[in-house]
Parts: C-alpha cells; structure tokens; sequence
C-alpha cells in the first residue's frame, strides 16, 4: 500500500518524541535532548517514549498521557518493563533506539502498524449534572458542577487578602519541567502559588546527583535556552559563558532554602562541581508560596534530584505539623497546607 | 450595480472556498478527537475543578502611575501657552502641582509598584 504524499513527507522527516520519564531514565533523556525531537506536550508527539522503570502508581497516569497523543501514534519502552497488559510492546535497546524510532514512525504512518487505540473511554470524566430541567443551570456565580466538576471557589490571596477564585489541580508525573514522578498539588490565585503539597514524591535517579552539568542544562530548558543546554565543554558542563546569563537571569534571593542557599548559590555550586549540599529539612511550603508558576519551576529545578526528593517526601499532604520535632521554628514563615481564612494577611510574598 | 455583481462574487468565492477546505477535510482519514484527547494536558493527572475561574490583575497600582503621569501632562499643556503671559506666577504654581504629584510617585515607589510582578 502505498503512503499518500503527505505521510511520505512527514515520514521522511525526524519522529516526533514525548518523553515520559520514570526511575533511573533522568541521565538518558538528557543524553537524548541532543540526537531526538521532544517535545514539551504530548499533542505534538506521535511516539511515547517511556524512559526508566514506571512505578505501578503512575501507571493509570501514563495511561492518560498516552491518551492525549494524537493518532496515529505508538508507545516505545527503553529501560522500562511494559505492564502485562500492554498490547504489542515495543522495546527498544541501548544503541538501537533511534533506528527503531525511525522505523515505527514510518510504520504507522504508512498504516503497516495500527495506532494505538485508547485506554480510557470516550467519553467525559464526569457526566453533565446541573440543576435545570435540562441541566444547564447551576448555584448562583459558582455554576454548580458543570459536568460533574465543580467550579473554582473563592480564597484569600496570601499576598492581601482580596478574595477571589482559587484553582487547586495535581500537576505532574510527566510534567516535562518537574522533576519527573513528582505530583505536586498547588493552589493558585492567577499564576501566584497559594500553597503546595507532593502527593507523591519524585521518582529515584541514581547516579544523577554527581552529574552538575545535566543540572544546569535542565535550568537552562526551564529558562528557555535549550541550544545553550546541549552545548557541553570538555570537563562536561555547558559553556561558562551560557551558566554566566543563565546567572544573571535568576533573580537574587529566589528560592532560599533553609540553609540560607538561593538559586544562585546552588547553581555556583554546580558550575565549581562541589559536592552535593546535605539535606536541610526544606519543605516545598517553604520555597513555593508567594512564587509565580515561572519562577516556583525554577526553584524546583536548582535542587539535585535526591534533594528535591527528600524535600517532596516531607511536604506531603499530611507532613505539615512536623516542623516542631525539628526544632526549626525561626524557620522562615511558610503556609500550612490547610491555609483560608485571614491568617495570612502579615504576610508579604518572598517577591514583595 | 456593478459593485452588487463584484460583492456577489466575492462571497460566492469565499464560500466556495470554505466549503472546499471542509471538504479537503473530510477527505482526512485521521480519527476524531476522543474525550481522552480533549482533556488538559497538565502531566498525565486529572483537574478536579474546572479551569473557568476569576483573579485578580491587580489594576491599581498601574492607575496611580497613570493618574500620576497622565495628569501631569493634561495641565502642562494649557500651561505651556499661557506661561510667556503668566511669567513666574505661573511657575510657581506648576511647582506646586509637580510637588503634589511627586509625593503620589514617592508613596507608590515606597509600596513596591516599581517591582515588577
């Protein structure tokens, strides 16, 4: 059967790649940055590209994401076990996974291989429930709960108190600026975060921690300069001149941690290539609060990843009240995670 | 009448041209979009509100600049042709109205609306 012209085009050129990171795949998707397209969302990918070993929590989360791909598209598994239940799994090896790439673009492309059909049905998450005879109304400006979800309801704003919507959501595993297997969930009033908690914490990547150069080019993608972030000099970081805007760019003070260390000094760290800091007992709650979306990225993304793990893993949902077994009272002044009411009107952002 | 034939043509052109394209479409033999598809991309997880939601832009702090800066110019106009007639008198009265202006500039800056957010 032969391709239309428009699909022999596509196929003559590079498939389009989203990468979802699972355990141990962080250092191999910035060994891949350099050789394949990824993309940053999952609607301009045709093939999934399953990167370490996925935790069996996350799978109904990878389900999801490969139902946003659109057709036709594929699943890859590189370093990672597909689940029993996947049907017809692709693998592929250390050396030949962009030939075999290649291979499966062109083969669903040309119709040789059947797009992968969806996990979940089709049909909305939640059905339509309003009030109205045709359920079309809701209660008063909230709307009720259009299609079984409810409308963003109304909070302070931490930075003064004036009281309008307030939108939680998880965020994460695959999100490609969190550190991969995060689920973070955030209240936001626009893009200001009201307060976070980790759900779940990031998944393990050993071996990462002593690779400073890769930390930088992560920064760099998160502040926009992916070319800069695949240029490497010969001891292994990106060129002095690229980490010396890169440093400029940061806002001073952004991201202080409770060792007194912002995300500057911990980006001098990685360019001098010191060890590892120690962990100090921060909380997402508080590096996050105050922050806009931007700049809480940023923050999330100076840290190496066994340290953004044990952070994530001591702000969960229910870790809130431990700060006194730490003795860390003077710490600077964080939200609880059950924040509302007017409690937070001393409160000046650490922007302000 | 001859600009009736050429506004005629024109849309009959133009939903030739639609109707085309629609066609050209259907001719696609891509899948519709599934409500998995359909659904915000926010890394593999579900939103449990919707996205609809009311905040704050925060206004004010750009229209005590602009009261500022804006009101300075309106007077300074008018001022300007009268002030040859008028000699210090006139000077001395626009000081006066910049000094008012200048303690609103200096009560904004004190509240940080200098700091971009």
């Amino acid at each position: 059967m032969g391709m239309s012209w428009a699909r022999a085009f596509a196929a003559s050129g590079p498939p389009p790649v989203f990468a979802a990171i699972g355990a141990g795949g962080l250092q191999r998707a910035e060994e891949l940055h350099g050789t394949l397209r990824l993309q940053r969302s999952p609607r301009q990918a045709a093939i999934l590209l399953v990167l370490g070993e996925i935790a069996p929590d996350l799978l109904p989360f990878l389900q999801r994401l490969h139902d946003h791909l659109p057709h036709p598209r594929a699943t890859i598994w590189h370093r990672a076990t597909p689940p029993g239940d996947w049907t017809d799994p692709v693998q592929a090896t250390a050396d030949g996974l962009e030939r075999t790439l290649t291979d499966l673009w062109r083969s669903i492309l040309s119709g040789d291989r059947a797009s992968e059909p969806d996990f979940l049905p089709d049909k909305p998450p939640n059905e339509w429930r309003g009030v109205g005879p045709h359920g079309q109304g809701g209660k008063g400006m909230m709307g009720g709960t259009p299609y079984g979800r409810p409308m963003a309801m109304t909070d302070d704003d931490l930075r003064d108190g004036l009281s309008l919507d307030a939108y939680s959501a998880p965020f994460g595993p695959f999100l490609p600026m969190l550190p991969p297997g995060l689920i973070l969930d955030l209240t936001l009033q626009g893009d200001v975060i009201q307060s976070a908690t980790a759900t779940r914490p990031p998944c393990p990547q050993p071996g990462s921690d002593d690779r400073p150069g890769d930390a930088i080019a992560r920064l760099m993608r998160v502040m926009d300069m992916p070319a800069l972030a695949l240029r490497r000099t010969r001891d292994g970081l990106p060129p002095a001149m690229g980490i010396a805007m890169l440093r400029r760019a940061i806002p001073d003070g952004l991201g202080r941690a409770r060792d007194g260390t912002d995300v500057r000094d911990r980006l001098d760290r990685w360019r001098d290539k010191d060890a590892p800091q120690a962990d100090d007992g921060t909380r997402l709650s508080d590096l996050l609060p105050g922050l806009e979306w931007h700049e809480a990225m940023i923050v999330l993304n100076s840290f190496q990843p066994d340290r953004i793990r044990a952070i994530c893993a001591r702000s969960g949902p229910e870790g809130g009240d431990e700060d006194d077994k730490d003795g860390n009272r003077d710490a600077p002044a964080h939200a609880p995670p059950d924040h509302g009411g007017h409690q937070h009107h001393d409160m000046t952002g650490p922007a302000a | 009448m001859e600009n009736t034939i050429q506004i005629l043509l024109l849309t009959a052109l133009s939903l030739g041209a639609v109707m085309a394209l629609q066609r050209l479409g259907g001719l696609s033999d891509a899948p519709g979009v599934t409500a998995p598809q359909a659904a915000p991309f926010i890394g593999g997880a579900a939103p449990g509100t919707h996205a609809w939601q009311r905040f704050h832009v925060r206004y004010y702090t750009m229209t005590l600049l602009f009261v500022a800066f804006e009101m300075e110019m309106m007077f300074m106009y008018p001022w300007a042709v009268v002030f040859v007639e008028e000699g210090i008198k006139a000077l001395v009265e626009m000081g006066m109205f910049l000094a008012i202006l200048t303690i609103g500039i200096i009560y904004g800056w004190r509240e940080g609306i200098f700091a971009w957010e």
